[in-house]
C-alpha cells in the first residue's frame, strides 16, 4: 500500500477526534472531564496544524493552549469546588432552544465552508517559522507592542481581581 | 503523490467545532465551562485562520500571524474571566450563571 492516501486517513482520525472531544466538553457532566477533554481537543487540533503544515504553530498551540490554559482552567476547577450534583443539562429550559439557535446558525455556515477550494498555488514545503517571524517584526510590529499592553494589563487585571483584601 | 485534503474540510471542521462550542456557551450554566467553550470556538476560528494561510496562497503566512494574536487574546481572556470567576465564587459560593444576579445591570 502506498502512501497515497495518509493525509487524508490522518485527517478523518484528527476531525473524528476534535469532534467527539468537542462534544464531549460541551455533554460531560463532571468539569474535570470536561477539561481533560479540552486539552485532547486542543492535542489533536496541533496535529491539524502540522497536517496544514504550520509545524510553528503547532507548536504554540501545544506551549499555550495545551500547556497553559489548560493547567489554569483546572486551577479554576479546584478552586471553585461544586456540590456534586447532577446538572440535568437536557432538561434545562434553555437546552432546547440554545441548541436550536446553534442549529440554525450552523447550518448556513457548513453549506458555505464546504464550498471552499484550494488556490491552485501549493503552499512552500518547509518550516514556517521564518515567514512568521518576519511578518511579525515587519508588518506586524504595531500589534506586537499593542498585544504587550494588553497582557500586562489582564495580568494587572488578574490580580486586582482576586486579590484579598486586608482588613 | 500525495492526495491533498481539500480546503473546505477544513473550513467545515473548523465551523463544526466552532459550533460545538457555541451551542455549549448557549447551554451550559457552569461558568467555567463556559470559558472552556470559549477557548474552543476560538481554537476553531484558529484552524479557519491557518487552512486559509495555507491553501488559499494570496496572503503569505500573515494568517499564521493572526493566529499568533489570537493566543495572546485567549490567554488574556481566560487569565481574566477566571480571576472574575474566583472573585465572584469568594462572594457566594456558586459559579452556576444562572444564580449570580450581582452583575445584571
Amino acid at each position: 500500500m502506498s502512501l497515497d492516501l495518509i493525509e487524508p486517513i490522518l485527517f478523518g482520525l484528527l476531525a473524528v477526534m476534535i469532534l467527539g472531544a468537542g462534544l464531549g466538553v460541551v455533554l460531560a457532566d463532571r468539569i474535570t472531564t470536561s477539561a481533560l477533554l479540552m486539552a485532547f481537543t486542543f492535542l489533536n487540533m496541533a496535529g491539524m496544524f502540522v497536517l496544514l503544515g504550520a509545524e510553528t504553530i503547532a507548536a504554540f498551540q501545544v506551549l499555550i493552549y495545551v500547556g497553559a490554559i489548560t493547567v489554569l482552567i483546572l486551577y479554576g476547577v479546584m478552586f471553585t469546588p461544586q456540590a456534586p450534583r447532577s446538572y440535568g443539562l437536557f432538561f434545562q429550559k434553555q437546552t432546547p432552544l440554545g441548541a436550536l439557535i446553534a442549529a440554525l446558525a450552523a447550518l448556513p455556515v457548513m453549506a458555505v465552508a464546504f464550498a471552499f477550494r484550494d488556490s491552485g498555488r501549493l503552499p512552500a514545503r518547509g518550516g514556517d517559522l521564518v515567514p512568521i517571524a518576519t511578518s511579525v517584526f515587519k508588518d506586524f510590529a504595531f500589534p506586537f507592542e499593542v498585544a504587550s499592553v494588553l497582557l500586562l494589563a489582564a495580568m494587572i487585571g488578574a490580580i486586582v481581581l482576586v486579590r484579598r483584601d486586608e482588613e | 503523490m500525495t492526495t491533498l485534503v481539500p480546503l473546505g474540510a477544513f473550513i467545515a471542521l473548523s465551523a463544526a467545532l466552532f459550533f460545538i462550542g457555541f451551542a455549549g456557551v448557549l447551554v451550559r450554566r457552569n461558568a467555567v465551562v463556559i470559558l472552556m467553550c470559549v477557548e474552543l470556538m476560538l481554537n476553531a476560528a484558529n484552524l479557519a485562520f491557518v487552512a486559509f494561510s495555507r491553501r488559499l496562497g494570496l496572503l503569505d503566512e500573515r494568517g499564521s500571524v493572526f493566529v499568533v494574536f489570537v493566543f495572546v487574546v485567549a490567554a488574556a481572556e481566560v487569565a481574566v474571566g477566571l480571576a472574575i470567576v474566583l472573585a465572584l465564587y469568594r462572594n457566594r459560593p456558586t459559579v452556576d450563571v444562572d444564580e449570580v444576579k450581582e452583575m445584571r445591570g
